[in-house]
C-alpha cells in the first residue's frame, strides 16, 4: 500500500474551533472551555483513503494555526511546504467567513498549487447560526473546493472533511 | 571559545543543539532542556525529522540552507505537549554548519525553550481573543437592538399619524356641537326648563371633555414628532400666571379654594411663547385645583431661580399628594398616579407629559415634591429674556420650530 507523508494548515479566525477541530480528529475527543492558541501546534494522525479505487495510507501533519491577527507575521514559514489548508470560519460570526478569502489568498501565495476546503463549524448551535449554503458555497467555490458543516462538539462531520481533504492530497 | 563558556550561556539562554550531516541524519547532540523538547542522544543515527515533525515539509527550505541559498529557517512560538496538563513553547531555528574550510558540511539545530514568555503570550492572547469575541457579540446584540428600534420608530410614526389624524377630525366636529349647545344654552332660541338646560349642561360638559382629550392628543403626537412651532418673545411672567388664575376662578369657587400669588419686586421678563406658557400654567393651576379637596389653598410664587439666567414659578397645593411610587412615572404619557383616580377627578394623563415637554422645548426644566396628604409642590423653570431681546423691535423672528 503506498503511503504518503502530508503537511496541511488551518487557517482562520480566533475561536472558530481550528483547535477543537483537530483534537476531535486526533484524539476523538472535545472541551468546552475555549483555550487560545498562540504560534503553532502540530499533530499527527494517519488515515487510509482511497480516492480512486485504490487504498492509499496518508499521514497527516496537521498544523493548527493562531488565529489572530499578531500571528500573521510569523505564519510565512508556517505555511511554507503545505500541501493542503482548511479554512475555517464559525457558522455564528459572518466576519469569520468574510476572512477566509484573504486567509487563503495569503497561502495560495506561498503554496500556489496546494488543495484547499472550507469547514463551517459549530454546527450544533443551531440557534445562533448566521451563515447560509449560499455564502459557504460561494466561498468554497472562488477556491474550487466544497464546503462542510462541522460540530467539533458533537463530531459531525469532522472526520468527513479531513478525508475529503486527505483524498484530494493523493 | 572556551567550551564551558558556550555551556554555561547556551544552559542560561535555554538553549539546545542537534547537529546533522547533509542528509539529515543527526551527528551530535547537547541536550540540556526538558523531556518532550531537548534532543535526546538517542536520535544520534537517524534523521532529524523522525523527532522534530514540525520540519515535515520544509525540507525544501532546509536543502536552501545546506546550497547556501538562505542563511536559516525559523519557527517561533511552536507548541510542544509536555503531558495532559502542560504545554511548552519553544523557538525552532536551522542554520548552517561549516567545516574546517568553510564548506557546508551540515546543519545546526537550535531548540531554545521560551515556556515562560509563551505563557505570557498566551495569557495576553486569552484575553484579547475573548474581549474580542465579546465585542463581537455586543456588535452583534446593537445591530440587532438597532433594527428593531427602526422598526418600533417607525411603528410609532404610523401610530403618532394615526392619533393625529383621528384627533383632528374629532375636533372639527366636536367645536361645532359645542357651539349649538351654548348657543342652545344662552336660550336664544327660547327658553329651557330645568330639566333641558341640565342634559344640555351634561351634554356640554362631555363635548369639552372630549375636546381637551382631542388637543391633548393632538399635541402630544405634535411633540413626539418634533413639530411644536414657539413663538418666543419677552412676556411678563407674573401677569401671564394672573390672567390664567382668572380665567379658573369658577372652577375654585365650585370648591371654595383661594390661589395666592406672590412675586419678588423687579423681576425681568421672561423668554416664552405666551399662548403655550398659558397652557402650562393652566395646566398645572387646574391639577392643584382637582386634587385640592374644598377649602383649600394653592399658592403660586414667581422668583429668580438659583440657576443663573431663569426665572422660577412655584405652583403649591394642600391636596392629595403623589405616592412615592407613583412620582417615578408622573410625567409619563397617559398615567395617572393612584390618589388622582381616588378623587374621582378626569384626565387622561397626558396633561403633565405635555407639559414637562412644553417647559423643556422653552429650555426650562420642571419637578416636584410631594407628600402624601400633605400636598405637592411644582416648579418650574423659564429663561430670562435678556435686554437685547426686550428690546427688539421684531421679536417674532425669534419663533423656532423645535
Amino acid at each position: 500500500m503506498a503511503s504518503f507523508r502530508k503537511k496541511i494548515c488551518l487557517l482562520g479566525d480566533y475561536s472558530v474551533g481550528k483547535t477543537s477541530l483537530i483534537r476531535r480528529f486526533v484524539h476523538n475527543r472535545f472541551e468546552d472551555k475555549y483555550i487560545s492558541t498562540i504560534g503553532v501546534n502540530v499533530s499527527r494522525k494517519t488515515v487510509s483513503v482511497s480516492p480512486v479505487g485504490n487504498v492509499v495510507e496518508i499521514t497527516m501533519m496537521i498544523w493548527d494555526l493562531a488565529g489572530g491577527e499578531e500571528f500573521s507575521q510569523m505564519q510565512g514559514s508556517y505555511l511554507r511546504g503545505a500541501d493542503g489548508a482548511m479554512l475555517v470560519c464559525d457558522l455564528t460570526r459572518a466576519k469569520t467567513l468574510d476572512h477566509l478569502e484573504t486567509q487563503a489568498h495569503n497561502f495560495l501565495r506561498i503554496n500556489p498549487t496546494s488543495k484547499l476546503v472550507v469547514v463551517a463549524n459549530k454546527k450544533d448551535l443551531v440557534n445562533q447560526m448566521i451563515l447560509t449554503g449560499d455564502q459557504l458555497d460561494t466561498v468554497a467555490a472562488a477556491f474550487d473546493t466544497r464546503y462542510f458543516r462541522t460540530s467539533a462538539k458533537t463530531g459531525d462531520d469532522v472526520e468527513a472533511a479531513f478525508r475529503f481533504l486527505g483524498e484530494l492530497l493523493v | 571559545m572556551d567550551p564551558n563558556l558556550v555551556r554555561l550561556i547556551l544552559a542560561n539562554r535555554q538553549i539546545s543543539y542537534a547537529l546533522t550531516d547533509r542528509e539529515l541524519i543527526v551527528t551530535q547532540v547537547n541536550g540540556t532542556l526538558q523531556p518532550g523538547v531537548s534532543p535526546h542522544p538517542d536520535w544520534v543515527g537517524h534523521s532529524l525529522l523522525d523527532f522534530v515533525p514540525e520540519f515535515v515539509g520544509s525540507e525544501k527550505a532546509l536543502a536552501e540552507i545546506l546550497t547556501g541559498q538562505a542563511d536559516h529557517f525559523c519557527l517561533l512560538l511552536v507548541n510542544r505537549e509536555i503531558d495532559e496538563n502542560a504545554t511548552a513553547y519553544v523557538t525552532m531555528e536551522v542554520l548552517p554548519y561549516p567545516d574546517q574550510a568553510g564548506q557546508i558540511h551540515g546543519l545546526v539545530y537550535l531548540v531554545q525553550d521560551t515556556t515562560e514568555w509563551g505563557l505570557s503570550a498566551l495569557q495576553v492572547t486569552q484575553h484579547r481573543n475573548e474581549l474580542g469575541l465579546l465585542r463581537e457579540q455586543l456588535e452583534q446584540q446593537n445591530r440587532k437592538l438597532t433594527a428593531s428600534n427602526a422598526e418600533l420608530q417607525q411603528l410609532s410614526t404610523l401610530k403618532s399619524q394615526f392619533v393625529s389624524i383621528a384627533a383632528h377630525e374629532l375636533r372639527t366636529p366636536l367645536t361645532t356641537l359645542y357651539g349649538y349647545l351654548d348657543l342652545l344654552l344662552s336660550e336664544s332660541f327660547g327658553p329651557l326648563n330645568e330639566q333641558q338646560r341640565k342634559f344640555l349642561e351634561i351634554t356640554r360638559n362631555g363635548a369639552r371633555h372630549l375636546t381637551q382629550i382631542t388637543r391633548d392628543l393632538l399635541d402630544t403626537s405634535q411633540i413626539e414628532a418634533g413639530q411644536v412651532e414657539l413663538l418666543l418673545k419677552p412676556e411678563n411672567l407674573q401677569a401671564l400666571l394672573e390672567t390664567v388664575a382668572a380665567e379658573l376662578k369658577p372652577q375654585r369657587d365650585i370648591k371654595h379654594q383661594s390661589l395666592t400669588i406672590h412675586a419678588a419686586a423687579d423681576l425681568p421678563l421672561a423668554l416664552c411663547d405666551d399662548m403655550r406658557m398659558v397652557q402650562i400654567i393652566t395646566n398645572l393651576f387646574s391639577n392643584a385645583s382637582k386634587y385640592t379637596p374644598e377649602g383649600g389653598t394653592i399658592d403660586v410664587s414667581i422668583d429668580l431661580a438659583a440657576e443663573e439666567g431663569f426665572l422660577q414659578v412655584a405652583v403649591a397645593d394642600t391636596g392629595v399628594g403623589i405616592g412615592s411610587e407613583d412620582q417615578k412615572k408622573l410625567f409619563t404619557r397617559f398615567f395617572r398616579a393612584k390618589t388622582a383616580s381616588l378623587t374621582g377627578a378626569s384626565g387622561t394623563g397626558l396633561g403633565l407629559h405635555i407639559t414637562r415637554n412644553l417647559v423643556e422645548l422653552h429650555g426650562g426644566r420642571i419637578w416636584f415634591e410631594s407628600e402624601l396628604n400633605r400636598g405637592s409642590t411644582f416648579y418650574f423653570t423659564l429663561p430670562v429674556a435678556d435686554d437685547l431681546l426686550s428690546s427688539w423691535s421684531n421679536p417674532d423672528e425669534f419663533s423656532r420650530e423645535l
